[in-house]
């Protein structure tokens, strides 16, 4: 199976406002397959959203290469086909409507690049349906709530045609519910429709939900694995200003004062489980 | 000392086909040394509340004061007033606006008629509390920083204004781990150094949960729970889920620990007193 995302020997470099270069990414190299779900994790600075933004072609590499499907963003006559094969969603709800009606807003996207009107329909109640959103069609957007605004957005996406949505921190202004709203949508799509997730993410409740987990650090891809790999790595994580989640850190801490348990404990179930046996004994 | 409202409601246009009820008669009282967290879904009201609370919006119906003065007056007093409650709003590294560090954080004091000498002591004061070096930062243009020290520098603008109450609207949003517990160490540093109030609207139950002596749930323009995070959180955990809002996880670990049969006291606030439950119970050291 072709990746749809190639990432070789990716270098961003950018002037900042002291006239200093800055290397942003540094020597990336990254491959994602059709139908995973990938979060990406690291501190402010990272290098995350940069990634990000070199995945649909709005950042060009320095050096090295992005590919999207075997299409390089570098070549120009590429841009809109990458374009509407990633999709992207932003930290902040109200940055991306455009429209005063939900269902407008979200032919927004098929509009421009042609989609007869038949079709547009069609692609418009799809994608509106995919996030839950069929009931607000006919809503004002900027009376909707914040999860309700993203998933508008991701239907955005759906009606271009994306088969890969990635996403910069969706759920860092919703609140609770919300939270709950977006990643639910994203693990639905990616079970469902077999939508490529690229997630990236302060929040390692979230990341615990993907097939596998990019570390990011100074530009540069630390780790990655399943989160149960890189999850178990407590002690690596808070050098690099994360955190495992609660299960992995208490389990952790257990260990450290000689209980036996399994390896591998990220969720509150496992660690629940593996006490209760423990007291079973 | 406290900051009061009383049977407030406000609405957004009224008279127009638009308006709408966003608080309906609150009354609350915040005395100087509480830190209160305030919670609800997007649209419940909590934005309109502390906005009432500083004065950047007037009660529809009722009256928001602090210490008996009027905080809607036109009066020297009311300005006063106003000038004693800081906020910080969300993203507010947004708001940056000087060329240099020093001049972005002087803004307020000198806003306030402090001469130049006073309005110095306040921004080196400042600066130091929230861990920017004044010989390296001073003078560098702010948004040459990174996300979380551009935070620093707006939340350092604020704090040179020396209020007596502070307003921290989403402090946390978008950082991670580590630069969210710097940010609040700054914080609680303080709080307890100027004893001051602190009021943050927060989506995070983790916040509330380990800073907050009192936590506010905010629904449909009401505050529908006011008590100490710890009970709350323990006691009206299904209100909440309906409300939109959730538990801190460690508050969801423990309960999975209690369905497994392990014996764990009722209020479990934070994962320190977990693992020295779950060690005692296992008779670990």
């Amino acid at each position: 199976m072709e990746p749809v995302i190639e990432v070789s020997g990716l270098k961003h470099v950018y002037t900042d406002a002291e006239n200093t270069q800055v290397t942003a990414l540094d020597n990336i190299s990254l491959q994602i397959m059709p139908g995973e779900f990938v979060a990406v994790i690291g501190a402010n600075g990272s290098g995350k959203s940069t990634l990000a933004r070199h995945l649909n072609a709005l950042l060009l590499p320095t050096e090295g290469h992005v590919k999207i499907k075997g299409m390089d963003t570098l070549e120009e006559e590429n841009l809109w086909s990458i374009r509407q094969n990633v999709g992207m969603v932003f930290q902040n709800p109200d940055n991306q409507i455009v429209a005063a009606i939900v269902e407008e807003d979200v032919a927004f996207g098929p509009e421009n690049i042609g989609v007869p009107a038949e079709e547009i329909r069609k692609r418009v109640d799809d994608a509106l349906a995919a996030v839950d959103m069929t009931a607000y069609r006919n809503h004002a957007p900027h009376l909707l709530s914040g999860g309700q605004k993203q998933r508008v957005a991701i239907a955005g996406t759906l009606a271009l045609g994306s088969d890969c949505i990635v996403l910069d921190e969706p759920t860092a202004m919703l609140d609770p519910k919300g939270r709950r709203e977006i990643l639910g949508t994203m693990l639905c799509l990616n079970k469902e429709k077999s939508i490529t997730v690229v997630y990236i993410t302060h929040f390692m409740t979230e990341a615990m939900q993907a097939d596998r987990v990019i570390v990011m650090s100074e530009g540069k891809i630390c780790f990655q694995g399943t989160p149960k790999e890189v999850f178990s790595r407590v002690t690596e994580l808070e050098k690099l200003g994360l955190e495992a989640p609660l299960a992995a850190k208490v389990a952790f801490e257990l260990r450290k004062s000689g209980a036996r348990l399994p390896e591998g404990i990220i969720s509150n179930e496992e660690l629940a489980e593996a006490l209760a046996g423990a007291f079973r004994e | 000392m406290s900051m009061k409202l009383e049977h407030v409601s406000y609405t957004y246009m009224p008279g127009t086909p638009y308006e709408k009820e966003a608080l309906r008669d609150v009354s609350l009282e915040i005395k100087k040394g509480e830190f209160v967290a305030v919670i609800g879904h997007t649209g419940s009201g909590k934005s309109t509340l502390v906005q009432n609370l500083n004065g950047l919006l007037h009660p529809t119906k009722g009256t928001a004061s602090l210490d008996g003065v009027d905080l809607s007056g036109k009066t020297k007093e009311a300005k006063a007033a106003r000038e004693r409650i800081g906020m910080v709003f969300q993203y507010p590294e947004h708001q940056l606006f000087a060329e240099t560090v020093y001049e972005d954080i002087a803004f307020g004091p000198q806003n306030m008629g402090l001469n130049h000498d006073a309005t110095d002591a306040r921004v080196q004061e400042a600066m130091k509390f929230v861990g920017l070096d004044f010989e390296t930062y001073a003078g560098r243009s702010p948004f040459s920083l990174s996300g979380g020290q551009m935070r620093r520098v707006a939340i350092a603008g604020v704090v040179a204004m020396n209020p007596d109450y502070l307003i921290l609207d989403e402090p946390s949003a978008g950082l991670d781990p580590g630069s969210r517990n710097a940010v609040f160490s700054e914080v609680m540093e303080l709080y307890k150094k100027k004893n001051i109030g602190i009021i943050m609207v927060t989506h995070s139950m983790e916040d509330a949960a380990q800073f907050a002596k009192r936590m506010l749930v905010v629904s449909q323009g009401q505050i529908i729970i006011d008590g100490r995070p710890g009970e709350v959180f323990l006691k009206e955990k299904k209100r909440l889920l309906e409300v939109g809002m959730d538990v801190p996880e460690v508050y969801k670990l423990a309960d999975l620990l209690r369905a497994k049969g392990l014996r764990l006291p009722g209020e479990i606030t934070d994962a320190k007193t977990l693992l020295a439950e779950v060690k005692k119970r296992k008779g670990l050291k």
